[in-house]
């Protein structure tokens, strides 16, 4: 088995140990909270609103029945098996089981991240490589002005704005995810196959569909991939201005390479680095961005659920279900960078990556 | 110490310190440059008049940025329970006010996340072994975590009764009445909880980096304790970074707030709330996105500001104290 595979072999088991830290420092935070709030997260499927007398006494009697007075390993044992087991609750706010919720939304998000990072790299990459590799010129000049500003505004702001010039102004772009296909889409000639707007429309031959689809992702995507292009951009710059003191470059200059294959054959895989590091270190923030442009582009994604009915009644199975599941969302993100970071660089596939 | 200065002397740095003063001192005169009615308990929003009509009134004498209608259904501190919605906001009052809120926010939750981050960076890397590999799985398992759900799991748990509508503030007690007086909100715990992982990671390489270097060793062999030597010698020749960072970090969080406000979760950084409050009038009611301009314009360029001025500080700060690099 060669070392690089080992690796990531070893990547996939860290996953578990990952989800298992942070499930239970959630559940740590949980426990902090009085037994009937926490209660809640037990509350049978399908109950009918209840007066604030019954309520309480279905609070005592779960907190008896489920031992929520026992100590905190018994409880996140428990708990975690239950989720293990696919019992993630039943949310009394939407009236329907957390996972189901969850699983219905996750294509939404994931289909804007996964637009969003097709973007962000390849731009971020180009952007950082050619205004480090001559830094101080013009064009690093124009870059590093741009990057600033892109940096400076805050998403939700920018998102505000585009909305009101290209929607409101002039009518190209509209909110939304689906608009009027809606209704089409619903009806049983058109197979979801992915959850992905843009790959079931492929897949079905609709074309119309794929259209609207796209043109509904294009402002969410412009303006979750500005700022992140513009961290990752810098970091990518940064490297490459570094890189260019080493001397290997000197060297291959020496022998009489070509200036473009220099730059990218040589110093580019080295400065992706620590921009694909940088990309890891923001992943989560990347999730967190992907939850505010839906609420501004009124996406009905995964942040749906946050923002409905928040401060209606308390939902302590959809709160924690959430919260897993945004993890959940994160850890294939950083698996993908992890996976870019050995393919550009041959001595994480000697050595491996450090754990 | 005239070297040290020089970095200062660039325009980009002192634009950013500039900002940065410019808000202190707009937080600090607030209460003359838009004087409170009620001088005791100073409330970051100045209701106006009570009408029916939810149109904003544009600048005119008195009101310098005109007003916007006061937000609904949102919950918020000091907003007594059942109060009348058909107020409107003095947008000057809380351009200035929040100034206040956003640089207590800014400062409270950076210095609280840079001191776990430093201390649970520099301890494992220090110690290392078996300790710093549990430290920095734990700090990578919480990098996965992202805060919008730590934000919302804090405020299911601990904010029931104190944003409970028909719950009269004043009979919170314990911790519930100290959240409430002291007007911390879910934001601020999960943000202090849920970001000093960038700081743990980058003070456990920089301590890993000069730990077995001679003046520590040295340190060491003179019989220092291990707490000495992280305070006397390891910590002031490698928190440099550590500091740009919070620098920079005053502004993102501010910003992310407000985002975080904006999007339907209550919070106390005054701007984001106003924010919400003028969203409808961004989509400019008859396709001119700047018909209502001052419900939004000023607010949104504090808002970019505030970031801008921290970030270009932190850059000023990052060429101070490290000199090689950037």
């Amino acid at each position: 088995m060669p070392p690089f595979v080992k690796q990531l072999l070893l990547r996939l088991l860290a996953l578990p140990v990952t989800l298992l830290i942070i499930t239970a420092a959630l559940y740590g935070v949980i426990m902090l909270a009085p037994a009937e709030e926490r209660a809640q997260l037990y509350i049978p499927p399908r109950t009918p609103p209840l007066t604030q007398e019954e309520s309480q006494q279905l609070m005592d009697r779960l907190v008896a029945e489920h031992g929520l007075d026992d100590p905190y390993p018994v409880q996140y044992a428990r708990w975690l098996s239950d989720l293990l087991r696919g019992d993630w609750g039943w949310s009394p706010t939407f009236k329907a089981d957390v996972l189901t919720l969850l699983k219905k939304r996750l294509p939404v998000t994931a289909e804007l991240t996964f637009y969003a990072v097709l973007v962000i790299l390849p731009t971020a990459l180009l952007g950082g490589v050619l205004s480090g590799w001559r830094a101080a010129g013009r064009f690093d000049r124009g870059y590093r002005l741009t990057t600033f500003v892109a940096t400076s505004i805050p998403p939700f702001i920018l998102g505000l704005f585009l909305l009101s010039i290209f929607y409101v102004g002039l009518g190209w772009f509209p909110p939304g995810r689906t608009g009027i296909y809606e209704l089409s889409l619903s009806t049983s000639d058109f197979r979801a196959i992915t959850g992905f707007l843009t790959f079931d429309g492929l897949l079905n031959g609709r074309l119309d569909v794929v259209a609207d689809a796209l043109r509904r992702l294009v402002l969410p995507v412009f303006t979750l991939s500005l700022l992140y292009w513009a961290t990752v951009g810098r970091v990518t710059r940064v490297a490459m201005i570094e890189e260019q003191t080493k001397d290997y470059l000197l060297t291959a200059r020496a022998k009489g390479l070509r200036e473009r294959r220099l730059e990218w054959r040589h110093a580019f895989p080295n400065a992706a680095g620590p921009a694909l590091t940088a990309m890891i270190l923001s992943a989560a923030g990347l999730v967190t961005g992907v939850y505010i442009v839906e609420s501004v582009f009124d996406f009905n994604g995964l942040s749906e659920l946050i923002t409905k009915g928040f401060f209606v009644a308390p939902d302590a199975p959809l709160v924690m279900g959430f919260a897993v599941f945004s993890v959940l969302l994160v850890l294939p993100i950083i698996l993908l960078f992890d996976l870019l970071r050995v393919a550009l660089d041959p001595r994480l596939r000697e050595d491996g990556l450090e754990l | 110490m005239r070297r040290r200065l020089r970095p200062f002397r660039r325009r980009s740095t002192l634009i950013g310190l500039a900002l940065v003063l410019g808000f202190c001192l707009l937080a600090a005169l607030a209460p003359v440059l838009a004087p409170p009615l009620n001088p005791d308990d100073p409330w970051p929003f100045m209701n106006i008049s009570q009408s029916f009509s939810r149109q904003p009134q544009p600048p005119g004498p008195g009101l310098p940025l005109g007003t916007t209608p006061q937000i609904q259904n949102m919950p918020q501190y000091g907003i007594a329970p059942g109060q009348d919605a058909s107020f409107q906001w003095d947008v000057y009052y809380t351009l200035v006010w929040g100034a206040r809120s956003a640089l207590r926010f800014g400062l409270v939750v950076t210095a609280l996340t840079a001191l776990i981050g430093i201390t649970v960076g520099v301890i494992s890397g220090y110690v290392g072994g078996l300790s710093n590999l549990l430290a920095m799985r734990v700090t990578d398992a919480f990098l996965a975590f992202p805060v919008i759900a730590g934000v919302w799991v804090i405020q299911r748990a601990f904010y029931g009764n104190i944003y409970n509508p028909f719950n009269d503030p004043m009979t919170l007690t314990g911790w519930e009445a100290f959240l409430y007086r002291a007007r911390i909100d879910p934001i601020m715990i999960a943000f202090i909880l849920f970001s000093w992982m960038p700081y743990a990671r980058l003070m456990n390489a920089q301590a890993r980096r000069v730990k077995n270097l001679d003046y520590i060793r040295a340190a060491e062999a003179m019989g220092a304790t291990g707490g000495r030597v992280i305070w006397r010698h390891l910590l002031p020749n490698t928190i440099a970074p550590a500091i740009v960072l919070a620098a920079r970090d005053v502004g993102g969080m501010v910003i992310l707030a407000a985002a975080f406000i904006f999007i339907g979760f209550g919070g106390n950084v005054a701007w984001g709330t106003m924010l919400v409050s003028s969203r409808d009038f961004v989509i400019g009611l008859n396709g001119n996105p700047f018909a209502y301009w001052w419900t939004f314009v000023p607010i949104s360029l504090a808002l970019i500001l505030f970031g801008v001025g921290w970030n270009l500080l932190g850059d000023g700060l990052n060429a101070a104290l490290n000199p090689h690099g950037r």
